[in-house]
């Protein structure tokens, strides 16, 4: 009973002493001896241009030796606006971050403090950060309070523009990094631009290659004999178009019209149709019995629409480059 | 029986190419021509510079055919009369009219050679068109006919000084121009110089086998050669399109280098051209043992008939030569069947 006694007691003394604390105006404790607190900070680098809305931040670093200890509830209050003579200086505690580590002979805290400020000046102006006042109190004389002093930060607070002037570039301080005007929408629509540019090179390089995905294919004979499978093999009309198809990528292939009389120069022009010479004046026949001398005989057989599919594929493989597959090997 | 009226007739025709072929060496492609003409009916400007043999390739044929040959040189002083007659003083100290070249040979004339055809002066081109298209003449308050005469003229066309350019209109009566050239082939040339038989023209062209061809049936079996062989639907657009594009070489694609082909051709081939045309080529399709005329024997016949048709600006005139063989490459290469 006793002892539950005594710790309601001890409680309520730390409390009432804690309030004490709290209201007790902490610049008016005498200051720590000196050696008892040393302090380290980390500030940030850049102290001027900062303008409404920008955070600062600033970490401090406490060792207390013992018996002195930190009085926690006396760290600055989230939201307490810094006043100097009285008046508001736009300083704003945003955040605050503690953390202490004890030992046997000295506790360390750690401090993070984030101010915001909230003042646009029309010109550029100091504003401190701090000084931030703690108390500390004697383990072993609870009565002897005192406080330390957390020297203030000078930065300076600059307008957003120059007064009257309303043009951004021209006002932009020299200490603020640029800004970035968010592309993402563009560099979106870049994309979609290039991927359009691609395709298109990909569609002119397929027309500029006369409609061949490949080298070579795609050629006169190649458009022929595809003309020549969906012909009717088995009327005159069907026969005639065919052979015209034959003439038509013969004239494409040498360039100019090749007859019975010059295929020696279009074969010496285009040595790959060597292979196949011997058809092609069965060709030439062919063409001369439909088209010009009906009495004559032709040397290709009774379906000579087939024969022609035939030759003309040859004529595809000469025109790739080929060996058209009767040829190779003495086949 | 027109079947073997055509093969014996064929016959005798590739003898006679082959007589002319042992007597004029290296030339042919020109023998070929004259041939084709001589079986056309149609007459023939020879262009080819002095001593080529176009004398003697002449004299072979008319051996060969049979007939009268006639030569007349033209010089600027020759009158169409000189054409026609001479006078002299006989021994009997009177005047006297003997017949001029073209009534030599009377109806026989089969051959008549007019040498240097443009040394002669325009009147003297009047009579001889007027002779070649209506093979008569009005003289001695007579009618004189030469049915079966054919008018080879020779024209120098190194020499312009003293002579009279054959206009458009007297050039499209000669069927063929026909180049003579000395042949390239070594051996054909030293044989010209060094072997004797070409040095006696009048022995030379006596080893040609006389009469292989009867002169005066000529015209009649022309006849049959032109309503023998065909020419088919698709020949037919050919040979128009072979004719619309020596109008408008440029519709076709067809150009000429360092020519402006928009001011090149004044007139293209006549009517009378490509239809001369087309009957050479039906002779060509029948020498070479076709009943159907093919593009490749328009082609055999295309530059001899069509090239001094076309008139070309003045400015180019100089250069005809060459640009008319030239352009009518490009047609043929350009103009496609089917």
């Amino acid at each position: 009973m006793t002892k539950y006694f005594r710790v309601l007691l001890l409680t309520a003394i730390l409390s009432i002493s804690s309030q004490q604390a709290l209201a007790i105006d902490s610049q008016t404790l005498p200051d720590v001896d000196e050696g008892v607190v040393s302090i380290n900070t980390i500030d940030p680098y850049k102290r001027v241009g900062y303008t409404i809305g920008d955070v600062i931040e600033r970490e401090v670093t406490l060792t207390i030796k013992a018996p002195y200890k930190l009085i926690e509830t006396s760290l600055p209050i989230v939201g307490y606006e810094k006043r100097y003579r009285g008046k508001v200086i736009g300083i704003e505690l945003k955040n605050i971050e503690h953390s202490k580590k004890e030992h046997k002979d000295y506790t360390t805290h750690h401090i993070k403090l984030a101010y915001q400020v909230f003042t646009n000046s029309v010109v550029a102006k100091n504003v401190a950060l701090g000084p931030e006042y703690l108390n500390l109190i004697n383990t072993n004389n609870k009565k002897q309070l005192v406080k330390y002093r957390i020297p203030s930060l000078d930065v300076a607070v600059s307008p957003l523009s120059i007064f009257g002037q309303v043009k951004v570039e021209n006002n932009m301080s020299q200490f603020l990094e640029p800004l970035l005007i968010k592309d993402d929408q563009e560099r979106k629509w870049l994309n979609v631009a290039v991927g359009v540019l691609a395709l298109s090179l990909l569609a002119l390089l397929y027309i500029f290659g006369k409609h061949a995905w490949l080298p070579r294919m795609g050629g006169s004979f190649a458009r022929a004999y595809r003309t020549i499978k969906k012909l009717p093999s088995k009327n005159d009309t069907g026969l005639k178009q065919a052979i015209s198809a034959v003439h038509l990528a013969f004239n494409q292939t040498a360039k100019m019209s090749v007859f019975n009389d010059n295929l020696d120069e279009f074969l010496k022009n285009n040595p790959n149709f060597s292979y196949i010479k011997s058809e092609i004046s069965q060709f030439f026949g062919l063409s001369r019995q439909v088209y010009f001398e009906p009495n004559a005989q032709h040397s290709v057989g009774n379906n000579p629409t087939q024969w022609l599919l035939k030759f003309t594929k040859q004529c595809r493989d000469c025109e790739r480059g080929l060996i058209p597959t009767t040829h190779k090997a003495g086949v | 029986m027109s079947d073997v009226q055509l093969a014996d007739w064929r016959n005798h025709a590739l003898t006679l190419e082959s007589e002319v072929n042992k007597v004029v060496v290296g030339q042919q492609t020109p023998i070929r021509l004259i041939t084709t003409s001589i079986f056309a009916r149609g007459h023939v400007l020879l262009e080819g510079d002095v001593g080529v043999g176009k004398t003697t390739l002449l004299r072979a044929f008319t051996r060969g055919i049979g007939g009268g040959y006639q030569r007349i040189e033209g010089t600027i002083d020759l009158m169409p009369n000189d054409l026609v007659y001479h006078t002299y003083l006989g021994e009997d100290g009177k005047p006297h009219v003997s017949p001029g070249p073209l009534l030599m040979s009377g109806e026989n004339l089969s051959v008549f050679f007019f040498n240097e055809i443009n040394r002669a002066r325009p009147q003297v081109h009047s009579l001889l068109l007027r002779v070649m298209a209506e093979r008569s003449l009005s003289a001695f308050n007579t009618e004189h006919y030469f049915p079966h005469m054919i008018v080879f003229a020779d024209r120098n066309q190194v020499e312009k000084e003293e002579t009279f350019e054959i206009p458009s209109a007297a050039r499209d009566r000669f069927m063929m121009e026909i180049p003579i050239v000395v042949p390239n082939d070594d051996a054909i040339m030293e044989a010209l110089v060094f072997d004797t038989k070409f040095h006696n023209v009048d022995a030379l062209v006596d080893t040609v086998k006389p009469d292989v061809l009867q002169f005066d049936e000529l015209n009649a079996f022309s006849s049959v050669i032109q309503n023998s062989i065909e020419a088919s639907d698709t020949l037919k657009k050919y040979a128009l399109n072979l004719w619309k594009a020596t109008k408008t070489p440029l519709d076709y694609g067809v150009k000429v280098s360092g020519v402006d082909m928009n001011r090149l051709v004044l007139s293209g081939a006549s009517p009378r051209g490509m239809s001369m045309m087309l009957r050479a080529a039906r002779v060509n399709a029948w020498l070479n043992n076709r009943n159907a005329v093919l593009p490749d024997d328009i082609h055999a016949v295309f530059h001899s008939t069509i090239a001094h048709r076309l008139v070309f600006s003045p400015v180019y005139e100089m250069r005809r030569t060459e640009i008319a063989r030239e352009m009518l490459s490009g047609i043929v290469n350009a103009v496609s069947a089917p």
